[in-house]
């Protein structure tokens, strides 16, 4: 089946319009005769240059609906659209030219980056794959990007072990962008790394807003989710309980469980 | 050692032993006071030897090959420094309790709960056998674990994050401790879980009048809960601080930790960062380790000397040595 | 600068093991390779009045054929070195590919029908599979390299296919997935270098044990036979006449222990490093 068409220039210009949809996504798992419904029917669009949160707590089904959206889940009901037109075509997703423009940052930084490839190697390779440079450029501009996120050209050539958490997330973001696509969804990001790292992430993430990309945040961190979010969901056992701006769900929260997140929050006070 | 001091520990150093002729500083000097009934918090990023004091506390330094070099710790007038184990046997799980970080540890996979609790229990070997499930019950019902006779009867892997914590610190408080170290006790969970977690410390603390040393990256909850915190970097205590005063924070550290607070910055607002890494084991620079990263450096910070905690106010410590010149 | 950095890497843990593994190992090899090749004497020549005790002229003594146990000994180097590396290298090639596919299959009756096969080999030890299956195939050294392909490979394969499975479920896999990469290059750059790392290490303490299990197939007469000088099979002659000439039995012994003892340095030394690390 060939995947179907989309239109680039569309996607590159200033026409404001969703850049995902998500209709009525439902995971369902079959673990030894346990029905386990991770995703519960739900809805959900990112509009073109924004970053939407998805705050939830463990078990919630955020990271499952995650790789929905990133295509590494299909779900069992609903469908992702990706500028109208379906992802999934026949048992895959994201075919063809698709595939780049949706890259995804993991939480472990132990287990995302190829720990027997050294770091620059494994952002060449993704660079070679999607800019069609060969091997000596793509090491080159492997490493300016590396270098443009704070990993010197010395560290670059190290491996993954050789490197704090914080360094391997940003070298997995750099891998990421070496695809040049529009839309990040990033599975918690800062969750494992020590808090100046997270600082320095987040940082990043801003810029990349800045230059227009958009952003699917999860995180159980409501300081991080707060910080970056333009709009937020709010997911617990597969379905959202509430949703909305992001200053709304922070400072006049609607839903018991909501308020109950948000008044956990160490030193923080609902307005 | 003042006589109503629980805990006294001056100038730690721990060493670690990479080879036969060769070891590393982990921790240089550590001091740190902590009176009965006090919640301490001990904040630092990562490298910054928070865990190997912990390890400290504990006894369980030899393991990983670490050694105190020098220094003082002195537990309820017990001198710890040149504690035989059988001193340890004493103290470790009985007068001094530990709660580990939530992710790395936690029950014991193949044992019930039941049968980890029993064996906390039966620490103290006058506890009558008769009395045991009775006493794990109460401990579970202290930590607020809903309907405990199930819970005995269950294995760790059919909890929840949180629930394993709950039952660690049950382990933890069973032979009353005088102390609890909990390092990292809550990261990875939930913020609900943790704010649940953390008041059930506070009502331990309360009730029992133990201390607490909490140990944890995240400022804002250490801010909460903590009496004093005691700020840690590259080995180093270098700034001990009322909770309450933290604001009128004397070291460039601790300003720069409190001042990349995300919960303190606009949305997208600029995140001030802590510039550079904090300096790993083994690479540390001469003078003030915090030199090369702080914004009031002056060529004074990087010479080489010794920079003890000054005390600066009531229950106020720091070691910067411009710590007159910073305005707040 | 190059001799503190040997020594940099001699002073962390298990240097040492490692260092000495590897010198013992490479004098067993050098002489190995010498000693049949440039020597005084041939392996299988007769070269004197059977039973002569250790001289200066013939340091291990001559056996009961007259023949030079010195060389005789070292020739047997080659055959057990080289036989327990074929019988190793073979397995670990197919066991890490068959167990690569099997942890990356779906298919439900693909799954269970190999996995029990080998489950089924795994089951038995290696030595009772190699006498029984020699009785079939007929003894020697042929054999014996043919029934280590068809059996050893089982122990890999388990090993191969659980890291398969785990490598496969981590976000850099899934990572490569996004970025489009296809499934051949993902098999191939990036999980079979992290499955193969651990079977590689099995691999070394497998030689180990396959040493022994030559030799030991040897001693009962069913891989290397007389006339091959091979230590098992020298050990077995020699038996018999151990009490008087002992210079039979003990060198070949010394030769397939120190091959074994320098081995067990290297395996220890590394899994020590990594422990260390």
């Amino acid at each position: 089946m060939k995947p179907p068409a989309f239109d680039m220039t569309r996607l590159r210009g200033n026409e404001a319009m969703n850049i995902i949809e998500a209709k009525d996504i439902s995971v369902t798992f079959d673990s030894y005769g346990d029905i386990i419904k991770a995703v519960d029917h739900i809805d959900f669009v990112l509009p073109k240059g924004q970053t939407i949160g998805i705050v939830g707590e463990s078990g919630s089904g955020k990271s499952t609906f995650a790789r929905v959206l990133s295509g590494l889940q299909i779900p069992t009901s609903g469908s992702v659209t990706f500028m109208g037109s379906p992802i999934q075509t026949g048992k895959n997703t994201y075919q063809g030219a698709l595939r780049k423009e949706v890259q995804m940052v993991f939480q472990d930084p132990y287990g995302s980056l190829n720990p027997r490839m050294r770091i620059v190697k494994a952002v060449a390779e993704a660079i070679r794959q999607h800019q069609g440079l060969d091997k000596k450029t793509s090491t080159k501009v492997a490493l300016d990007l590396l270098e443009s996120m704070g990993i010197s050209n010395l560290d670059a050539q190290k491996f993954p072990s050789k490197l704090s958490g914080g360094q391997r997330q940003r070298a997995s973001v750099a891998r990421a962008l070496s695809a040049q696509p529009s839309v990040l969804i990033a599975d918690e990001p800062t969750s494992a790394i020590d808090q100046s790292a997270q600082a320095q992430l987040l940082g990043l993430f801003n810029d990349l807003i800045k230059k227009g990309l958009s952003i699917v945040l999860v995180s159980h961190d409501l300081g991080v989710i707060r910080y970056l979010s333009d709009y937020v969901y709010v997911m617990k056992d597969g379905i959202f309980v509430e949703h909305g701006k992001s200053e709304e769900i922070f400072n006049n929260p609607k839903q018991d469980y909501t308020k109950k997140l948000i008044s956990s929050i160490p030193g923080h006070v609902i307005k | 050692m003042a006589a109503n001091n629980l805990l006294e520990i001056r100038n730690l150093k721990i060493d670690v032993r990479v080879t036969r002729t060769k070891q590393l500083s982990i921790v240089d000097s550590a001091t740190l006071i902590v009176k009965p009934g006090q919640i301490i918090g001990l904040i630092g990023e990562s490298g910054s030897g928070k865990t190997m004091l912990c390890r400290s506390l504990v006894g369980t330094l030899g393991r990983r090959g670490a050694y105190i070099a020098s220094g003082e710790l002195v537990f309820d007038g017990i001198d710890l420094v040149t504690a035989k184990q059988s001193a340890w046997n004493d103290i470790r799980g009985k007068r001094i309790g530990y709660v580990p970080q939530s992710a790395l540890a936690g029950p014991n996979p193949v044992m019930t709960i039941g049968a980890q609790l029993a064996e906390a229990i039966e620490q103290d070997e006058n506890f009558p056998r008769a009395d045991v499930e009775k006493r794990a019950i109460e401990l579970l019902n202290i930590v607020q674990i809903r309907r405990p006779e199930t819970v005995l009867k269950q294995y760790q892997h059919e909890l929840s994050g949180g629930m394993k914590q709950r039952v660690m610190i049950a382990c933890a408080i069973a032979q009353q401790p005088q102390l609890i170290v909990a390092d990292e006790p809550t990261t990875g969970l939930d913020v609900t879980v943790q704010a649940e977690i953390m008041d059930l410390l506070k009502q331990i603390r309360k009730d029992f009048n133990t201390s607490i040393i909490l140990v944890s990256h995240d400022l804002p909850l250490i801010n909460e809960i903590c009496d004093d915190i005691v700020v840690m970097h590259a080995g180093t205590t270098v700034e001990k601080i009322p909770s309450k005063s933290i604001k009128s924070s004397k070291h460039p550290y601790t300003i720069a930790l409190y001042n990349s607070r995300i919960d303190l910055v606009a949305p997208k607002g600029e995140l001030k960062t802590i510039n550079g890494q904090p300096p790993s084991v083994g690479s540390w620079p001469e003078g003030c380790r915090f030199s090369e990263r702080c914004d009031f450096v002056t060529d004074r910070c990087r010479v080489k000397q010794d920079l003890p905690l000054i005390s600066i106010g009531i229950s106020h410590e720091t070691s910067c040595l411009r710590h007159d010149e910073i305005a707040r | 600068m190059r001799i503190a950095k040997f020594k940099e890497w001699l002073a962390l843990p298990g240097g040492f093991g490692i260092f000495s593994g590897i010198v013992m190992l490479g004098l067993m090899i050098i002489l190995g390779i010498v000693i049949p090749n440039f020597g005084k004497y041939k392996s299988d020549a007769f070269v004197g009045d059977p039973f002569r005790p250790p001289s200066w002229q013939h340091p291990f003594g001559l056996d009961q054929l007259g023949r030079d146990v010195l060389t005789r000994t070292f020739s047997s180097v080659g055959i057990d070195l080289g036989v327990a590396f074929l019988g190793v290298s073979i397995p670990l090639i197919i066991g890490t590919v068959i167990g690569i596919l099997l942890g990356l299959a779906k298919n439900k009756y693909v799954l269970s029908l190999v996995g029990s096969i080998i489950d089924g080999i795994n089951a038995f030890p290696l030595l009772i599979i190699a006498v029984a299956m020699l009785t079939f195939l007929g003894s020697g050294l042929k054999s014996v390299i043919i029934i280590l392909a068809i059996t050893n490979w089982a122990r890999y394969a388990r090993i191969s296919r659980t890291r398969a499975v785990v490598v496969s479920k981590q976000n850099y896999i899934e990572a490569a997935r996004t970025l489009g990469f296809s499934k051949r290059r993902i098999v191939l750059k990036h999980i079979a270098p992290n499955v193969s790392s651990e079977t590689v290490a099995y691999a070394l303490s497998d030689f180990i044990l396959v040493i022994v299990v030559v030799s030991g197939l040897s001693f009962l007469g069913l891989a290397a036979k007389p006339p091959m000088a091979e230590w098992g099979s020298m050990i077995a002659d020699g038996r018999a006449y151990l009490a008087q000439s002992w210079w039979l039995v003990i060198f070949p012994g010394l030769a397939l222990c120190w091959s074994a003892v320098s081995l067990s340095f290297i395996v220890e030394g590394i899994s020590r490093r990594d422990r260390g690390m």
